[in-house]
């Protein structure tokens, strides 16, 4: 059981890494950004052909960190046109996007699922609790609670953030600050998608990598943004944690509604609140 | 490698992904449909009288989506044995039009209706996914043409929803569970083991056949789970299941990246030390092998094929395939050869190419001794074959299937 809490964890953290992004940039630039759950999956990719040694994983992640930052400016720059258009157009855009790059991942990577080691050291198991846990999953917990703290501090405590913050609640008055919030925009949004890279290049050890891994992740972290409320940092691992422990705990306490208990937990937060736990029609940063 | 149908995916949200690629395909797919009618129109059916004799084979396989690496394990036995036999089935000249399935009904049934109107094929083989060999069924039974089933491993294809134009040369999924159970039951597990399988319609029908095998057999089902189907990567929650169950043993039904994650997931967790894992053959059929790693040695299942089974017809056919190929043959390679191999004993009795008069062929051709799989028999249109018990084992740095017990023959179970 408590070892069941404990990979709730794990999995809470690596979804607040995927969802904040798709959360923050929800939130602050009203674009829906479907191609969040195919970033990932690039990620997981890049994790699978560098996967084997420390060398190779954080050369991984560093070309994930690079690529995500480019792919968010590209984004950013594509969805500009569509800002005050409907949020379908601005759905269609990026859906083609995810189409395009799933394909060319499928080109590159073929379309055999892929396992990804662990690095060195990490690819063995732990005893924990009494129950044998794998390494790796331990050490994802301690850098997903890191990168939560630093998203959080960022957006909270410092003038980018304040910016950022600023941006969500009044692009107008911004902008009259003499501010371009174009770039604050493709900024966040390069950020945005570093975090999805970065997330498919650590969640490759758990998940793996495969066509239709990248619907799969975008529907969780939909999930989790829905729960949390949008443009919300706290939101974001609130949610996560929650769909975390709702996906492991709740499997094992009820396995015969695996299928169903996850969008439970979402039809229940949407009846009782639905702007989210932590959202609001004023959603305003890290609240 | 990735096993059969996958009909709930029509369910998901993701399909949303999907159907827009269906939907470009079809529309894309048309104006190729009335031009093919219009040109190939009227070719190829019947024994011509006299002169040369020329039998048109639709082989529908996925080319793209999941299943496309099954399609090309299909397409590769096809030719092998065509090109073993100078591309004639007796005194006919084979003519194949390849078509594809794709991954559900929605591509797979159109791709049958292609070949069968606008192609004007004689017989049709293929299809992996199940809910597809179903749906087309009322298109096989109006144009009265015979397909081979050289997958789709759904009891109901040759039970329940059985006609005369629908044969099969694969297994059945019920078939291949219930040898495990049987075998479990007096392998001294009888007192129990936990069944686990994708929530979907094969996975369920696997649970029950092994349940009922082993329950026969004075077995025990300690517990069982069916997790999400496509969408379970972590299977963490049910691995703490299997553990607080106290069996003795785990029997699962899994294929491509899932099968990937929970064999490896099995041994992260500390399960393969304590509680052996076994399983349908397609848990580690192919590609998925070398992804598991050094996770899936040992762990032990059953098929009706393995490229290890030592028998002169096989050590020639992974002999050609290998050399051609540079990798082993899978089962669906060995099921799309054998579509082959029947189709040219019955066009050597057949009086027509017609569906009926291909039938009452196939129904007359006896036991199948020249199979890389052993021998086997048509048994109300769909193989009664030797099952085999294959553990995973390190053969010269090469992961493989090496064949531990041969269960004997096996019927498709009574439903």
């Amino acid at each position: 059981m408590l070892v069941s809490v404990l990979n709730g964890f794990a999995i809470g953290f690596l979804l607040f890494i995927l969802a904040v992004g798709l959360s923050i940039v929800f939130g602050m630039m009203d674009v829906l950004n479907l191609a969040h759950g195919a970033l990932f999956l690039a990620g997981a990719y890049l994790g699978a052909a560098f996967a084997g040694s420390w060398g190779g994983f954080l050369a991984a992640l560093g070309i994930a960190a690079v690529g995500g930052l480019a792919a968010g400016a590209v984004l950013s720059l594509m969805t500009e046109p569509l800002r005050k258009r409907s949020h379908l157009d601005q759905a269609l855009l990026t859906l083609g996007v995810a189409f395009v790059v799933a394909e060319l991942l499928v080109i590159v990577f073929g379309d055999d699922p892929l396992s990804v080691a662990a690095p060195p050291a990490l690819n063995g198991s732990v005893s924990v609790f009494g129950a044998t846990y794998p390494a790796y999953r331990l050490v994802l917990i301690g850098v997903g609670a890191a990168l939560a703290v630093a998203v959080y501090l960022v957006v909270e405590r410092t003038l980018v953030g304040a910016l950022v913050r600023a941006t969500v609640a009044d692009r107008e008055m911004v902008a009259t600050l003499g501010i371009d919030n174009r770039r604050v925009r493709a900024a966040v949004f390069a950020v945005g998608s570093l975090l999805a890279t970065t997330a498919g290049v650590l969640g490759g050890p758990i998940y793996g990598a495969r066509p239709g891994l990248d619907a799969t992740v975008l529907i969780l972290a939909l999930v989790v943004v829905v729960i949390g409320g949008l443009g919300s940092v706290r939101g974001a691992l609130v949610g996560a944690l929650i769909i975390g422990q709702v996906d492991t705990l709740g499997r094992v306490l009820l396995p015969e509604f695996a299928s169903f208990i996850l969008f439970a937990a979402l039809a229940l937060v949407l009846v009782l609140r639905p702007q989210g736990l932590f959202g609001g029609p004023k959603s305003v940063g890290a609240r | 490698m990735f096993h059969e149908e996958r009909p709930e995916m029509a369910e998901h949200p993701m399909i949303t992904r999907r159907r827009l690629l269906g939907l470009f395909g079809a529309a894309a797919a048309l104006p190729v449909l009335s031009a093919c009618g219009s040109s190939v129109g009227g070719s190829g059916s019947g024994p011509a009288a006299g002169g040369d004799r020329t039998v048109k084979v639709g082989l529908v396989v996925p080319q793209s989506g999941v299943y496309a690496a099954l399609g090309t394990d299909m397409q590769r036995g096809w030719e092998l044995w065509l090109a073993d036999n100078g591309g004639t089935f007796g005194d006919y000249t084979v003519e194949t039009v390849i078509a594809d399935e794709g991954e559900t009904p929605q591509t797979g049934v159109p791709a049958v209706q292609k070949v069968l109107q606008s192609d004007g094929v004689d017989v049709v083989v293929g299809l992996v996914n199940s809910a597809t060999a179903l749906g087309v069924r009322d298109l096989l039974t109006e144009s009265k043409k015979l397909l081979i089933v050289t997958n789709a491993g759904a009891e109901a294809v040759t039970s329940t929803s059985r006609t005369p134009y629908i044969w099969r040369s694969s297994f059945t999924n019920g078939q291949i569970a219930a040898a495990m159970g049987a075998h479990l039951a007096q392998s001294g597990f009888s007192e129990g083991v936990y069944a686990i399988a994708p929530d979907y319609a094969a996975g369920t029908e696997v649970i029950t056949a092994f349940t009922k095998a082993f329950e026969t057999g004075g077995g025990r089902v300690v517990g069982q789970a069916k997790t999400p189907f496509g969408t379970t990567s972590d299977y963490q929650p049910f691995l703490t299941g299997i553990q607080g169950s106290g069996a003795r043993a785990t029997f699962c039904f899994y294929s491509g990246s899932e099968a990937i994650n929970f064999v490896k997931q099995y041994g992260q967790f500390g399960l393969a030390s304590t509680i052996p894992l076994y399983g349908s053959g397609f848990l580690t059929e192919g590609n998925v092998l070398p992804q598991q790693g050094d996770a899936s040695l040992g762990v032990q299942t059953t098929l009706h094929y393995t490229d290890q089974l030592d028998n002169p017809a096989n050590r020639a056919f992974v002999g050609a395939y290998t050399a051609k190929h540079g990798e082993a043959p899978s089962c669906f390679s060995v099921q799309t050869w054998d579509a082959a191999n029947v189709l040219n004993r019955a066009l050597g009795s057949a009086t027509a190419l017609d569906g009926d008069a291909l039938a009452a062929a196939l129904g007359g051709v006896g036991t199948i001794e020249d199979s890389p799989r052993g021998p086997w028999t048509f048994e109300n249109q769909t193989p009664r074959q030797n099952i085999y018990l294959r553990k995973v084992e390190n053969s010269g740095g090469t992961l493989v299937n090496s064949v531990v017990e041969d269960l004997g023959p096996q019927s498709q179970p009574a439903a």
